[in-house]
């Protein structure tokens, strides 16, 4: 005990001896919280859009404002020549064309169902398909607008109609705010990131610098040098977690309706996780280079498929299979349900025990791989 | 060329060659990278699955419920007793959303002008919330349209067109983006590493000493992870043409003239950090921090730069991924030539050399 007690604190020593380093681990997880969480957004805004408006009466001015006061929107110009819409879109001013025809005021007075073409730039596949599916909703509400004043005109008509209404109710994030299911994930994978790396990148700097000769010949016992090595980053990893979630709270206002004791417990679990990655990956590299490059590689994958931005359900399904061997998924579900829905520990058990499956396996395996090949 | 800077390369090639791990990591890294990608990244929402209760039971309800799931949208169904069971389900993730058809559905339907039905989404996952709302809406609207015999139309008619990208493939937009990061990576992060290692060894001070010149081991050292960057762009390009048939609009020509203005002002930055940075661990974590993650978060390559915060947006103005994200989607997706891109093209040049000059002034310093 004594001895792990002496690694944790020359460990500690040597994190806040190093002073760039130390600046660093403090200071990425607070750049990555907070430029992340107001970058990473899912939500559309400010779309550039050009009003190609060749009539050019008091109905068209209508659907025009329509746009001008819509956040989705940023009107960048309203023009009358349909030559122009080539250079708009090439040049990127605009992202969305909506072109309105001559007559089109005379014929839908006719009923003649007057075209409004919408030209959309698709480079950005989801900005592209949510910034249509705004345009159309809001000339929709105007045409639907337009059919009541005419089936008014005609009660007649009006009788014979059976419309059916959806009423949206929309629960934890009524708002849709990304940022309240952003936040959450970037709290997991930091944790993820920081504590692989600092425990892969901390061993093999021994191992590159020839220190841990000096430590195998000691009389320090294998168990008490990975206890020793991974203990100094439980405790800051565990600091950086609740200070993320503080931030997050208090900050980003992010509703925390759960439990946070189950939160920490499930936190553990999982540190044990990213550090038997760190260490299988400090035991297999013989330079900072090539862990820093397992890692990365590693930590992308994870990212990718744990469903912190892309729905595991959305991808297909070869792709799904893959996702049960990331540990992130598991913790992911459990951090986003604690966080927006209050999940209680019944809804989180069959994560939480594959959880901890996982944990077993990945640290006693990687702690048996680091022994084997140094010890 | 200069003979020593030849040597320099021809020994950091060497170097790299010596670590075989490194290197397999380096070329196979983004290949790996587009097939991730490509088929994870999508936003398209599918096979959502919803919840139903249906208190009617009436033929009625019962088409409409099959209106739903007969879409390629919602394709599993739970059907409920009561509404107390909507949320274990949600909060288990089972299901996404649920549907409640009252009592009176099939009556209503038939006399009055408007029967309303509920919706329930959860909302933990904006998104594909926001996109499941809109699919709701859309099957309903469509299905009010079919019962009332299409004898009602709306007024107006609208036509949707996409151009660049006219199937809205995820992949197309990431695709550049992807190169972007990867030259970013390469240039910046090798650069950096490779330089901060001489120092931590103690090799530098040998090559100070010697006859060379400080630009020459520079441009020696940085060679070699030119080619690389280009080698490993060239896969990507490749690989997804062949994986998810992206088609090149552009001049490739004129794409690898401004690739490599790019490089550059992207070694200006790995040069500058390793000037300052002693250790590799501290240049890594440099590099991640005022590379990598601007140029992955802030540079538009997934996340839309107008929605951003207006402070972020200004930052992104210093970032050159984002210029460099303009040139190469205008040339490969849009097909676009120079007149289009000389104030990106500016812009990154003037980085360059500033960056150059900065870390060729530091660098001359600590040889004195």
């Amino acid at each position: 005990m004594n001895q792990i007690k002496h690694i944790i604190k020359k460990e500690l020593l040597q994190v806040f001896r190093d002073k760039p380093r130390m600046v660093i681990i403090f200071l990425m997880p607070l750049i990555q919280l907070f430029i992340l969480g107001y970058a990473i957004t899912t939500d559309i805004k400010n779309i550039p859009l050009v009003i190609c408006d060749m009539d050019n009466s008091s109905t068209t001015r209508e659907i025009i404002d329509k746009f001008k006061y819509s956040q989705h929107f940023s009107l960048k110009k309203i023009d009358n020549n349909y030559k122009n819409i080539k250079y708009y879109l090439y040049s990127g001013k605009a992202a969305l064309v909506i072109v309105i025809p001559v007559n089109f005021t005379r014929n839908l007075i006719r009923n003649e169902n007057p075209q409004i073409q919408l030209i959309v730039d698709g480079q950005d596949a989801n900005s592209g398909n949510v910034g249509m599916g705004y345009a159309i909703n809001i000339i929709n509400f105007f045409s639907s607008s337009i059919l009541i004043k005419k089936l008014n005109i005609n009660p007649e008509k009006s009788k014979l109609v059976h419309f059916i209404k959806e009423e949206t109710r929309i629960w934890y994030n009524p708002d849709l705010l990304s940022i309240n299911y952003v936040i959450p994930g970037i709290v997991a994978v930091m944790l993820t990131m920081i504590t692989t790396l600092l425990t892969g990148l901390g061993i093999v700097r021994e191992k590159e610098i020839g220190t841990i000769e000096q430590i195998i010949v000691s009389p320090i016992k294998p168990y008490q040098f990975i206890l020793g090595k991974t203990i100094p980053f439980v405790i800051l990893g565990f600091i950086a977690f609740f200070f993320a979630l503080g931030a997050g709270k208090f900050w980003f206002k992010i509703p925390f309706e759960g439990n946070i004791l189950i939160l920490a417990v499930f936190c553990l679990i999982y540190l044990l996780i990213t550090l038997g990655i760190g260490i299988f990956v400090s035991s297999i590299s013989y330079t900072q280079q090539q862990a820093l490059f397992i890692i990365w590689f590693f930590s992308i994958f994870t990212i990718l498929m744990s469903g912190f931005l892309f729905p595991i359900e959305n991808m297909p399904e070869f792709l799904q299979y893959f996702t049960y061997l990331v540990p992130l998924r598991y913790f992911m579900f459990i951090i986003r349900s604690i966080f927006l829905k209050g999940s209680e520990f019944q809804y989180l058990i069959k994560d939480g025990i594959i959880l901890i499956l996982y944990g077993i396996s990945i640290f006693g395996f990687s702690s048996i791989i680091l022994r084997k090949k140094i010890m | 060329m200069n003979h020593r800077i030849i040597t320099i390369a021809k020994k950091e090639l060497l170097h790299i060659k010596r670590d075989p791990y490194s290197l397999t990591i380096i070329i196979i890294l983004p290949v790996i990278m587009v097939i991730l990608f490509g088929y994870a990244i999508t936003f398209d929402v599918k096979n959502v699955s919803i919840g139903i209760l249906d208190r009617s039971q009436s033929k009625s309800s019962r088409e409409l419920v099959n209106t739903f799931t007969s879409t390629k949208y919602f394709n599993t169904r739970v059907f409920l007793n009561n509404e107390k069971e909507i949320e274990p389900l949600f909060k288990k993730g089972i299901i996404r959303a649920a549907i409640i058809i009252p009592e009176k559905y099939s009556s209503s339907l038939k006399r009055k002008p408007e029967t309303k039905i509920q919706i329930i989404i959860d909302g933990s996952e904006p998104n594909t919330a926001n996109i499941i709302s809109n699919y709701v809406k859309m099957i309903v609207s469509s299905y009010s349209l079919k019962i009332n015999n299409f004898q009602i139309k709306a007024p107006i008619d609208i036509r949707p067109t996409v151009w660049f990208n006219p199937e809205l493939k995820s992949i197309i937009f990431i695709v550049p983006g992807l190169i972007t990061i990867i030259l970013m990576l390469i240039s910046a992060l090798l650069t950096s590493i490779t330089i901060a290692r001489e120092k931590e060894n103690g090799t530098l001070e040998q090559i100070l000493v010697s006859p060379i010149k400080s630009y020459e081991i520079i441009i020696g050292k940085v060679i070699p992870y030119i080619i690389i960057a280009f080698i490993d762009s060239i896969f990507i390009l490749v690989a997804s043409k062949f994986l998810f048939s992206l088609k090149i609009e552009g001049n490739l020509l004129l794409l690898s003239v401004l690739g490599l203005i790019y490089i550059i002002s992207s070694l200006g930055i790995g040069l500058l950090i390793s000037t300052i940075a002693k250790t590799q661990q501290v240049a890594m974590m440099m590099t991640f921090i005022s590379t990598l993650l601007p140029a992955i978060m802030l540079s538009g390559f997934m996340f839309p730069i107008k929605s951003m915060p207006k402070i972020l947006q200004y930052i992104t103005y210093i970032i050159p991924p984002k210029y460099f994200l303009i040139i190469i989607r205008g040339i490969i997706l849009k097909g676009i030539g120079i007149g289009y891109l000389w104030h990106q093209v500016t812009i990154l040049i003037l980085f360059g050399a500033l960056l150059i000059l900065v870390s060729l002034l530091k660098f001359k310093t600590r040889l004195e």
